[in-house]
């Protein structure tokens, strides 16, 4: 076994939530290209927001958790929960500070050339478009607003998390004591209202959009009739409101944390934004009433909340400043009219998302359900699509009577819900309908197609990198292979009866699952390497991730880089690993790609001496994917696939638009493009898929004299 | 159809499982699905004799997923067999009827010999080499939940076949309130089969000389020898190796290192003490782990009746030669029974049209030959009774229970008035109709068979058997007197002609 004892040492590492933190910058450094069309921009700019929101609500509230039970154990990096969200608060505040930066010196002044007016302060209305916003709230936004107050007998009503607000101080008269005093009211921006809203300019070319807070802060005193509203201005508060305790925490947090239970403090505000403008009166009632500190507190010069931008991204018109929508290309191998079912037969099929289409996947399940020789089909359903062409087609399988079994994940974060309703309309449909094993995430992606034939049983078989969700197959990287190979066939019975609570198989042919065997197979490929490196041969691991945190696997990653394995990695979001460390990373490399699509297919390549072994899946390299989690990796040995999938990786290293490299200090740095030709390799992908499918059209157009109908046109994109 | 699916289902004492096979007669059968769960219904029935609820309500629930996996595959045959953990219940016949109605799916317990033929018949399945093994002494062992069985062969036929309670599992409840208190738990154990161990030792083994030992792997012998095992083969070196780090450890640590179950492991050390005494006792060099399971003989007996699977062993003439060795503990007769089986046999071929019996009945009345006097041995005045309850307490390997039921009485009524159906008031032997004329068939032939040689001196050299119409024609050749046997046979002719309902006679075949 591998020492790697050398190799566990805490300045060696990063801390996970700032390199997250990192991540989010390098989204951020895409809205402040110039490079970058103006409304792609303003995307990246929403995008960032969101993230930071979802941030706080699950990392940021599980740290506060640790330092409420009083768990002071450091994390890889030594920093104890405390220290950790010190660092974040001053490195957010900073995040934040440049997001409105962006938007107010860069982005706005562009919009404003490009014709777009966006008025952030209802001040600046002209009276003809006061007239319009007027009454806009009277007709729309007034019948559902609900004014709160707070004084003696009404208690500070209950703010609901993530909606924005606007509080406002009233002055009242008392007449016991013949004097003005201040109240504070408060009023929710109603979220069934779009945010943005489109006004008469009064201008030829110019369009022009307000907040809908804005509105109704121009409006306030209509609620508040017979009292003077002071001052009024929007805040947002963040609660810890998750439910359950998150995953990613180490084992014995999650104990301590449970026995801790009852100290949480459920609700706890951990968040709260406000108007850099506020009235200190005010702001002085919102804390206490909070019971906030300073640090958490954001006084923002702009307006709050900027996942609105989606929004004004999402405007008709303005086309010109909008990277074109890629539209899928079709799969070359399914380009004719044979059965789905005889095209895997003749040989396993890859797919590229979402250069290639998804359309094939959809159809696998489809054509299974429609097939009068399919006995059954399962698969594993983590996030799907609102309106899912998958659901719908289990649905109907399991009407025409194939037996079903479809494993929905219930624990998705952020998804529950959602999940939940359409689990019982499968349910409804006859299927049967697993939800996961205790304890363990089911996170694994794979399908499973019976079929009986001639020769007897056959399966076919879709593994995959990402989710059966049509909507993110056309904003996610991600890689999927068919095959009717009898090995993964087995395997996955064996999947399936794993996840209906029967015990594991004795062996597994070709799969390396999580939580059980996953790790340790990894740690093996990694020792070979090194220990090939020792002996003189070629030795390298070329990884493409989302995030690398696995204390065990990044030491075994030292170890190998300091018997000189070359490594290197593309990891998009969080990295903990450091690179460049005398003796122990200098042969580590990692690089991090944001770009028009988020990448998320995770391949595996190891050097083997020379005879390279691929592998792709749904495992990154992090304790809840490899502890915690049921999780599939598959080995890619078809020769064609193989080739394929290290092209992909090939072509993800060459990348020198979109790409960011990791450097010694921790920070991440473009490279310099100055007399290189320049790669892109998203949009490379995309030129290479498209000719692929152009390519192969021709050809079966020229072997036949065939017309081909039109294909019919992509549902709109659904957005985020 | 070339191909069809057939599962198996294995009610066991801390595990049910099934495997779902695919046959065609080109490729034989190979696994679709195997699926496990654990379930210790042994744990009731072992000590209680009875199962608790919630045991019978999870069995069910398995059983209807069972259910819907057949379904995945089309599979249109099943077999679901229960083992010792029904066995040893005081009320099967309820549990099983409660089970049916709930699931739809009827399970049969199978008898120990039955269930370890067929494990016997999952090993010859696989190796062809097999047959070649058992050449030379070589044992089976196989280590259950309730029960082991340990089986010897030698000269390529079964010598004997022993079964004793003492499965991990009914070890590790026997134990589980001693042990708490005992450090040295595995010399607790080897106490505790000591006494069982001797007597087969002295009984069976005597001083045969053993060149090989199959161990028949459940799961748990693989998972405990998982690192040993790529070549199926464990030396006794690995053994030792293993034992010494296993014996001391705890449940959670052995869980932890195995990647089991702690339940699963909690048998561990039991299985491991168990096979070690019987590895000293033989003196074995290595053991072969072939890791086939009763789940693989079943399949391989559906595809040998469905005549998907050609058999490369005579595995009836294991089951004669098992009885034939019972007869020769009790001291038989060789030659009578030799003469006898002669004659019961050409006369049973003679009229197949007549008694509709097939080949599965053939072999019962040879073994029903092979027995019908060992109750000699015990008392001379008594034969019938005598031999009714050795044949009800011996195992016979390859035989059911009602089997064994049919021979019983078969033998018994060879020699004391036959007990007509209406007759029988319900003396414990539970024979329904089907096997009552079963037993009216055989013992018909029998006590035809066995009166011909009553001198036991094989005076009669050839018998030929005519069927003509309604009459069967026994042509005796023999050149000494056999009036004895002529006046003897009268009243069984009587017998015979009521049974089959055809006119007998009986000829002295003409000297030229």
């Amino acid at each position: 076994m591998m020492d790697l004892k050398n190799f566990e040492k805490p300045e060696y590492f990063v801390n996970r939530e700032l390199s997250w933190l990192k991540f989010d910058e390098r989204v951020l450094s895409e809205a402040k290209d110039k490079s970058l069309p103006l409304f792609d921009r303003l995307k990246f700019l929403s995008i960032t927001s969101s993230n930071l929101d979802e941030f706080y609500m699950v990392r940021v509230a599980s740290l506060k958790d640790q330092v409420h039970a009083g768990y002071e154990k450091t994390d890889i990096a030594g920093l104890t929960p405390k220290e950790q969200l010190k660092e974040i608060s001053a490195q957010t505040h900073e995040l934040v500070h440049t997001q409105y930066n962006t938007l107010t010196r860069s982005l706005l002044p562009l919009l404003e050339k490009a014709g777009l007016h966006m008025i952030l302060e209802h001040e600046e209305l002209t009276d003809d478009q006061k007239e319009y916003v007027d009454r806009y709230f009277e007709d729309n936004v007034y019948p559902v607003l609900t004014p709160m107050a707070m004084d003696s007998s009404r208690p500070f009503p209950l703010i609901r998390n993530k909606t924005l607000n606007i509080g406002a101080l009233i002055s009242k008269k008392d007449r016991k004591k013949d004097k003005e005093v201040l109240e504070f009211a408060t009023v929710q921006v109603p979220s069934v209202l779009p945010r943005v809203i489109e006004i008469p300019s009064g201008k030829e070319g110019v369009r022009a959009v307000i907040m809908l807070e804005e509105i109704i802060e121009r409006n306030i005193g209509k609620l508040f009739l017979s009292n003077d509203v002071v001052c009024a201005h929007p805040y947002r508060i963040m609660r810890n409101a998750d439910l359950s305790i998150d995953e990613d925490e180490a084992e014995d947090l999650l104990v301590e944390i449970q026995k801790q239970l009852k100290k949480r403090q459920w609700g706890e505000v951990i968040r709260l934004e406000v108007e850099d403008k506020m009235d200190k009166r005010l702001l002085k009632i919102l804390k206490t009433e909070f019971e906030i500190k300073n640090e958490d507190i954001f006084s923002i010069s702009g307006p709050l909340d900027l996942t609105m931008l989606m929004k004004v991204y999402g405007l008709d018109g303005f086309d010109e400043y909008k990277t074109p929508k890629y539209v899928p290309a079709p799969v070359p191998a399914f380009q004719n009219d044979k059965d789905i079912f005889q095209v895997i037969r003749e040989g396993d099929v890859f797919l590229h998302h979402p250069y290639m289409s998804f359309d094939p996947v959809v159809n696998f399940v489809r054509q299974a359900a429609k097939d009068p020789d399919v006995l059954a089909i399962k698969q594993t359903l983590y996030r799907v699509s609102g309106n899912s062409p998958i659901i719908a087609a289990l649905a109907q399988a399991a009407e025409n009577g194939k037996q079903v079994s479809v494993l929905v994940e219930l624990k998705a974060r952020f998804d529950e819900e959602h999940n939940i309703v359409w689990a019982k309309m499968l349910e409804k449909a006859g299927c049967h309908v697993i939800y996961g094993l205790v304890g363990l995430k089911t996170h694994s992606k794979i399908t499973l197609v019976v079929r009986r034939e001639e020769t007897g049983i056959r399966r076919y078989v879709h593994m995959a990198t990402g989710n059966y969700n049509d909507s993110t197959a056309k904003l996610y990287t991600d890689c999927g292979v068919f095959s009717c190979d009898e090995r993964f066939g087995e395997d996955a019975t064996a999947v399936f009866n794993m996840l209906s609570g029967y015990s594991e198989p004795k062996r597994w042919n070709k799969l390396i699952v999580a939580p059980i065997w996953m790790k340790n197979r990894f740690l093996k490929l990694i020792e070979r390497e090194a220990e090939n490196a020792k002996n003189g041969l070629p030795a390298y691991i070329r990884a493409k991730m989302n995030s690398l945190c696995d204390p065990v696997i990044m030491s075994a990653l030292y170890y190998a880089s300091s018997c000189g394995v070359q490594i290197d990695l593309l990891v998009r979001g969080i990295c903990c690993l450091k690179v460049g460390i005398p003796g122990v990373s200098e042969n580590i490399h990692v690089r991090s790609i944001v770009g028009e699509f988020l990448e998320h297919s995770r391949i595996f390549c190891f050097c083997n001496g020379g005879n390279e072994e691929v592998y792709m899946g749904s495992a990154d390299w992090m304790p809840r994917n490899l502890d915690r989690r049921v999780e599939i990796v598959f080995p890619v040995e078809d020769e064609s696939i193989r080739a394929e999938a290290i092209h992909v990786l090939d072509l993800e290293f060459k990348d020198n638009v979109k790409a960011h490299i990791l450097q010694p200090d921790g920070t991440y740095v473009k490279l310099d493009k100055r007399g290189k030709a320049l790669v892109n390799s998203q949009m490379e992908f995309c030129r290479e898929a498209q000719e692929k499918a152009a390519g192969n059209k021709k050809q079966n157009k020229e072997k036949s004299r065939v017309f081909v109908p039109a294909e019919p046109a992509e549902d709109p994109e659904e957005e985020k | 159809m070339a191909v069809t699916t057939f599962a198996a289902i294995d009610v066991g004492s801390y595990e049910t499982s099934m495997k779902i096979f695919e046959f065609s007669r080109k490729a034989g059968f190979k696994e679709l699905n195997y699926v496990r769960y654990r379930l210790e219904l042994g744990r009731g029935s072992y000590t209680g004799g009875r199962l608790d609820v919630n045991m019978v309500d999870e069995l069910c629930e398995i059983l209807q997923d069972f259910k819907k996996m057949m379904k995945e595959f089309g599979v249109e045959e099943y077999r679901a067999c229960a083992t010792s953990a029904f066995r040893e219940l005081k009320n099967p016949i309820l549990i099983i009827e409660q089970i049916y109605q709930r699931t739809g799916v009827r399970i049969e317990v199978l008898s120990n010999a039955e269930q370890h033929f067929l494990g016997y018949k999952s090993i010859a399945a696989i190796e062809t080499g097999f047959k070649k093994m058992i050449q030379k002494g070589t044992a089976i062992l196989d280590v259950g939940g309730g029960s082991l069985q340990v089986s010897l062969f030698d000269k390529d036929a079964l010598v004997t076949t022993q079964s004793l309670k003492m499965g991990s599992l009914r070890i590790r409840e026997r134990l589980k309130e001693l042990g708490k208190q005992n450090i040295h738990y595995d010399q607790l154990i080897e106490e505790f089969i000591r006494n069982d161990l001797t007597a087969f030792q002295r009984l069976h083994l005597k001083d045969r000389d053993i060149k090989n030992v199959i161990l028949m792997g459940d799961l748990l012998t693989d998972t405990i020898f998982k690192e040993e095992l790529d070549d199926h083969i464990i030396t006794r070196a690995e053994f030792i190796n293993r034992y010494q780090n296993t014996v001391d450890k705890t449940e959670e640590v052995l869980a932890e290192e195995l990647g089991m179950d702690e339940e699963y492991a909690s048998l561990v050390i039991p299985t491991m003490v168990i096979c070690k005494n019987f590895l000293d006792i033989f003196n074995a060099e290595s053991i072969w782990v072939p890791g086939v399971s009763l789940l693989d003989g079943l399949a391989y007996d559906f595809g040998e009746k469905k005549k998907f699977i050609k058999s490369v062993h005579n595995f009836e003439n294991d089951i004669l030669v098992a009885s034939r060795n019972i007869a020769k503990r009790y001291s038989s007769g060789k030659n009578h029974i030799q003469g006898t089986t002669d004659l019961a046999l050409t006369i049973f071929d003679s009229m197949k049209k007549v008694h509709g019996m097939g080949s599965r009945e053939r072999l019962l009345l040879q073994i029903a030959v092979q027995l019908h006097d060992c109750g000699k041995y015990i008392s001379l005045g008594d034969v019938a009774e005598c031999s009714y309850r050795i044949i009800m307490a011996t195992e016979i390997i390859g035989l059911s229970t009602e089997e064994r039921q049919i021979i019983a009485n078969a033998v018994r009524y060879n020699t004391t008035e036959f007990v007509y159906y209406d007759e029988r008031n319900d003396d414990g032997s539970g024979l329904d109709r089907k096997r009552y004329l079963l037993v009216a068939k055989l013992t018909a032939i029998l006590r035809l068979a066995n009166a011909m040689d009553r001198s036991h001196y094989q005076k009669v050299q050839g018998l030929r058997a005519v069927l003509k119409d309604r009459e069967l024609q026994l042509i005796i050749d023999s050149n000494r007197d056999i009036s004895l046997e002529l006046g003897l046979l009268k009243d069984k002719v009587k017998f015979f002609e009521e049974v089959f309902g055809i006119r007998l006679v009986l000829r002295r075949k003409r000297k030229m």
